[in-house]
């Protein structure tokens, strides 16, 4: 107490005398002025480091103070940060201050100055500072080196989101330097002409090896850069918790959340802390840690989890018991003992979690679609029965634990399968039956359905069937049908008989199904009705049976067009008047065909009624196959009668008849009807659907008509597409045609007639012509005057002109005088054309021309073969030689004439147009056309052949021409 | 009758045959063919030659993944920095003269020891790459590098060539400086995989100019026969 009012005394003294000092004028320095201020620059964390003095202090003396500090960044008038630091002060003591700045220190100069003042937070009145210091100054960029270009900070490490600060300071004075992030240029403040200042506001993880920052100045191919390592922000970890299999470890986990490692920043770390025992754990992995329980028993703990990196640290706290954190293992060991039909006994073993503890067993069995489940207390061993199990049934029984004093987690499930065994079966089968004579004798086929799992109760093997004959004159058929065989045909030596059958596994036999076959046939005489099919099947009811009955059964075929059309039936109660029948197999369009029965208290079944119907009907899909006949000129028949009804999409209710006719008028009995192509026609409707022949009367004959039968339903008729043509005979032709078969008849007949008799009526009609060759004339004159002479065939020759000679009576004048002779002719046809083209050339042998009188050149002229070679040209070219050839020709005339050498066996008789020039015959061969003209119709007699005296008066044909006179 | 002149004697032509014979049965001897025990640095030259290129591709491969790693300006395919900090890094380039006029022993002493020094440094690099797959690549690459170096210790062995020793206090170490700043530390990585596939490619070269300089030409065997017999 004493020294607290010491001390007391002493500090309001010296505040007294600081106020002495204050009240007597400001230019005496505060006494406890800072002094001696150092500034010193940690460029690592950018952080300014202040230190100094409090001088005047008397020992043991003790103030708090405040000091002002001020920071000015480039110049002392940009002052940037203004803080009050307070602290208490001692004698001689060394005060430091820090400051982080913003901007990397590097960038620009800093002053710092600093005043102080007694703390009299609790004395009123204004603050009383000192003096200020004078200004320090912070320079970095005197140490740079002699780079021409800095990039700061340099390398430094921040958080995701954190606004960061970049420089470039240029001592080599260019502006020109353009700075990227990550290749993307950036925009700065320049801060001095050197030094350009970049603000990253809330940058962002891009990987591992940081972002990359670089400079590059205008000129030259220096870069400079830096690294900025983002790391991603540390989080809390997630779900912390510790659990126990053993009381030997705990095993605690947590989520991590995201990796902080980057190249310059290892990953997180992580370290579990208990506080009780006061132990801690380096966590090598992210994500769970191993601890190890102590031994003495120890139940609380409370551990810290702590994550850290090198920028922050994230700590959560769990505090549990131990033995409410117990998580068993799995239970091992899962057997089956005491298997039958309907029980089983599963026993299966736990790890130990010591003797003091049980454990909750849970047991689930899961088996023809249930699932039971069972609570079970287990110490080392569990056990449990299942029962009220179905036989022959494969069942998954799994079981699971957890701490039974204090639930914290089940254990994973262990399971195992397990099948009870096989028992008889429960149930007899549904057995149905067909009856049929064959021969005189009943054959049953009989139908089983196979039993349901439920009921074989075990695999069926066979289907043990017994007859045995009612009358009791025959003995007993037992038989033996191995599965899966679901039915069987049974020749019985007599109708009237009972049938049981049984289906049998490996464990025991069924019940019987009882069948009476009877020879009565039954109901047959039932009327058959219609029922209408639903979506749910065919609703089917019958009157209740005045008699008694202990059952209704209700047969149907699935596929009624299929031969073997898979037989059904349906079995009923004894107060059942009223069904539906439904099934997958029902098709829309197909007719379905039902048989009631009842079955009597002595099991014969007998025929109660029939249904037939369609699930849903469907419009005729075709039309009927129409036969016509009875074709007249007013009408004919239709017929369709291999049209069957019972085969259909639905009930045909009748049939409609379309005629089409270019008259377009409808008679009585039908009426008007527009096809869906708008054409008109005219419909007959037949009401019966049996009536299957139609005559189609009051046509029109030599007329066109286009008919179709379709049937009609009830929901439509059938398609309106192939109309059949047919066209009425004339009315007249029948009569025509009964005239006009005998008259060809009749002419045929003759022609035949006249061919066979063919000489007699030639003989009789028109005899032969004479022959003038096998006349007697000719004979007579050949022997008298020449021999020869021939007669010449008419139609040979062509007579073209005639020729007139001045003839003098009285004088008849030598060969030589013959020059006076004018010949005249006359042009009977265009001799020129109609010669054109090589034919024979015939001299006429005129009796009445004089012999004498005829021109020595007139027949001179001798024609030259239209294609004769040229070496036998050449020898026509000498006089020996062509006299030698007229020789010849002129004697092949008078006899048989070749017929290849006509050309040569005549005289030519016209003018030819060649000149004279013999030189030219071998190259210019004479046309043939030569023999257009006639000069002199007569033979050369052989004596006048003679060659003449002078050489230039060759026996050209030419020659000869230019000489003699001649007229057109 | 005389043979006429240019007909060989029967005797001549069994003579001739017997001369076949001879040199058939001395060819064995002849010191100039007998190399099938001995098949020279031909082959080992080649092999390495072959390992050269399939490095170069593997390094195209390996070098996209770590500079996209990286980051850019280091993946951008025209970024090319002055060589600042890499001049410990052994230089490929040379000039042309002088690399012809480089002799073999020259020529193989230079890549081994550049191979050396090379490998030194990648396995530096493959210690601080961040992530497990880079780093798998890395090693898998150091492996075959490896192989390089050992396949030119062979070739240098085969030709009676002695391998270099490193100096004492020569190697090349892996630590970059706390005053080496991580953007420079890139651009050595950059420099280092440049630098690399620099060498691989001038590999190539010297061994293929190795190859056909060891290649003995075809028709200059000459058989020292004795002529007997004739």
């Amino acid at each position: 107490m004493a020294l607290f009012s010491v001390s007391q005394t002493a500090f309001l003294l010296a505040f007294l005398s600081l106020r002495t000092y204050q009240s007597e004028g400001l230019s005496e320095p505060l006494p406890w002025a800072p002094e001696s201020l150092k500034v010193s620059v940690n460029t690592t964390c950018q952080c300014l480091h202040l230190q100094w003095t409090v001088h005047n202090l008397a020992h043991h003396q003790e103030f708090r103070m405040v000091f002002q500090i001020e920071i000015s960044r480039i110049k002392t008038s940009n002052v940037i940060w203004v803080e009050n630091y307070t602290t208490t002060v001692k004698w001689n003591q060394v005060l430091h201050w820090s400051w982080e700045s913003k901007l990397p220190l590097e960038c620009a100069k800093h002053f710092i100055r600093m005043r102080s003042a007694v703390d009299a937070a609790k004395t009123p009145g204004p603050r009383v500072w000192s003096s200020w210091s004078s200004w320090e100054e912070a320079d970095v960029q005197n140490s740079l080196g002699q780079d021409p270009l800095f990039i700061f900070p340099k390398d430094k490490l921040v958080e995701e989101g954190s606004n960061v600060t970049i420089c470039y300071v240029s001592k080599s004075h260019q502006n020109n330097i353009s700075c990227y992030l990550e290749g993307v240029r950036m925009q700065g403040e320049q801060l001095d002409p050197n030094v350009s200042v970049f603000n990253l506001n809330h940058v962002a993880f891009i990987r591992e090896t940081g972002t990359n920052i670089y400079c590059k100045p205008g000129q030259g191919d220096g870069i400079k850069g830096t690294v900025l390592f983002v790391s991603k922000v540390l989080q809390e970890p997630k779900d912390f918790s510790c659990e126990t299999q053993d009381f030997m470890t705990l095993n605690c986990t947590w989520d991590p959340g995201s990796d902080t490692g980057l190249l310059k920043q290892l990953s997180q770390s992580y370290t579990l802390f208990e506080s009780f025992s006061g132990k801690k754990t380096l966590c090598k992995p992210k994500s769970w840690c191993l601890w190890q329980v102590a031994p003495e028993s120890q139940d609380m703990y409370n551990f810290t989890l702590t994550a850290e990196n090198y920028l922050r640290k994230r700590s959560v706290h769990l505090l549990f018991n131990l033995t409410h954190r117990v998580h068993p293992m799995a239970p091992f060991n899962i057997l089956f003992k005491n298997v039958s039909a309907t029980s089983a006994t599963m026993t299966w073993k736990v790890h130990s979690i010591g003797k003091y503890y049980t454990l909750l067993c849970q047991v689930e069995l899961y088996g023809e679609g249930k699932v039971t489940q069972h609570n079970v207390s287990v110490k080392v061993d569990g056990a449990h029965l299942f029962s009220g199990l179905e036989p022959d049934t494969e069942y998954l029984a799994q079981v699971r634990c957890a701490n039974g004093d204090y639930f914290w987690k089940w254990s994973e499930w262990t399971h195992q399968n397990f099948t009870t065994a096989e028992a008889a079966p429960s149930e007899a089968p549904d057995v149905w039956r067909n009856v049929k004579t064959v021969q005189g004798r009943c054959v049953v086929t009989l139908f089983w359905k196979p039993l349901s799992k439920p009921q074989a109760h075990g695999k069926i093997l066979f289907y043990n069937i017994v007859i045995e004959y009612l009358d009791r004159t025959s003995v007993s058929e037992v038989l033996s049908i191995p599965a899966p065989a679901s039915g069987t045909e049974l020749p019985l030596n007599q109708c009237s008989s009972q049938i049981r059958i049984t289906a049998s596994n490996s464990v025991g036999t069924s019940p019987a199904s009882v069948l009476v076959v009877s020879r009565e046939p039954g109901n047959e005489e039932v009327e058959e009705e219609r029922v209408k099919g639903t979506e749910d099947g065919f609703p089917l009811s019958w009157n209740p049976q005045p008699r008694h009955v202990t059952g209704y059964l209700v047969e149907w075929c699935e596929q009624p067009r299929d031969p073997p059309c898979d037989l059904q039936w349906k079995n009923l109660g004894p107060n059942v008047t009223s069904t539906v029948v439904s099934s997958d197999a029902f098709r829309p369009g197909v007719r379905y065909n039902f048989r009631i029965y009842g079955i009597s208290t002595e099991r014969v079944p007998y025929l109660l009624a029939r249904k037939t119907g369609y699930s849903q009907e469907l419009a005729p899909s075709d039309n009927p196959q129409v036969v016509m006949t009875n074709l007249t000129s007013h009408s004919f028949t239709l017929s369709w009668k291999n049209y069957s009804t019972e085969s259909q999409t639905s009930f045909i209710q009748g049939y409609h008849v379309y005629l089409k006719s270019k008259a377009g008028r409808c008679h009585s009995g039908s009426e008007k009807a527009v096809l869906s192509d708008d054409v008109v026609c005219c419909k007959y409707k037949i009401d019966n659907p049996e009536q299957k022949t139609f005559v189609v009367e009051n046509l029109q004959p030599e007329s066109f008509y286009e008919f179709l039968v379709t049937p009609y339903t009830s929901v439509g008729e059938g398609p309106h597409d192939a109309f059949a043509k047919v066209t009425t005979p004339d009315e007249y032709s029948p009569t025509l045609i009964r005239i006009l078969l005998p008259t060809v008849f009749c002419i045929l007949l003759i022609m035949i007639t006249c061919y066979l008799k063919s000489q007699w009526m030639k003989e009789k009609c028109y005899p032969d012509i004479p022959d003038p060759y096998k006349s007697s004339v000719l004979s007579l004159i050949k022997s008298k005057e020449n021999p020869h002479l021939t007669i010449m065939n008419i139609k040979d020759c062509v007579p073209d002109s005639i020729e007139v000679l001045n003839k003098q009576e009285g004088t008849r004048k030598s060969l030589t005088e013959t020059e006076s002779t004018k010949p005249t002719y006359l042009y009977l046809l265009p001799t020129e054309k109609r010669y054109s083209s090589p034919g024979p050339c015939i001299c006429f042998e005129n009796f009445t021309y004089n012999q004498a009188a005829s021109d020595s050149a007139s027949c001179g002229h001798v024609p030259v073969p239209p294609k004769a070679p040229p070496s036998q040209l050449g020898l026509l070219t000498s006089p020996e030689n062509l006299l030698k050839a007229l020789e010849k020709n002129y004697m092949n005339s008078l006899g048989e004439i070749p017929a290849g050498e006509t050309s040569l066996n005549y005289v030519s008789q016209l003018a030819s147009p060649m000149s004279g020039d013999m030189s030219n015959l071998p190259t210019n061969p004479p046309e043939p056309a030569l023999c257009s003209e006639y000069k002199m119709q007569m033979a050369i007699p052989l004596g006048l052949a003679s060659p003449p005296s002078s050489g230039s008066s060759s026996l050209s044909s030419i020659t000869l021409l230019d000489e003699g006179e001649h007229y057109h | 009758m005389l043979p006429a002149a240019g007909e060989p004697a029967a005797g001549d032509s069994w003579g001739l045959l017997a001369c076949l014979c001879t040199v058939l049965w001395h060819l064995p001897a002849v010191p100039a063919l007998n190399r099938t025990g001995d098949p020279g640095p031909g082959p080992s030259i080649q092999k390495t030659y072959d390992l050269t290129r399939y490095l170069e591709h593997q390094l195209r491969s390996l070098a996209g993944t770590y500079l996209n790693y990286l980051g850019p300006p280091f993946n951008e395919p025209d970024f090319n920095p002055p060589r600042l900090g890499a001049e410990t890094l052994p230089r490929a380039t040379v000039n042309l003269d002088v690399w012809r006029s480089l002799n073999d022993k020259l020529r193989l002493t230079q890549n081994y020891e550049a191979y050396s020094h090379l490998l030194c440094y990648l396995r530096g690099l493959n210690r601080q790459a961040a992530t497990a797959e880079l780093r798998r690549s890395l090693a898998h690459f150091c492996t075959s590098l490896q192989g390089l170096l050992g396949s030119i210790a062979g070739v240098m062995a085969a030709l009676g060539y002695p391998l270099p020793q490193p100096l004492p206090g020569t190697e090349p170490t892996w630590a970059p400086g706390p005053a080496h700043s991580d953007f420079l530390q890139k651009m050595d990585d950059f420099w280092l995989l440049k630098e690399l596939q620099t060498w691989l490619w001038r590999s190539a070269k010297d061994f293929n100019r190795l190859k056909k300089k060891m290649q003995p030409p075809a028709a200059a065997v000459t058989l020292p026969l004795e002529a007997h017999g004739f």
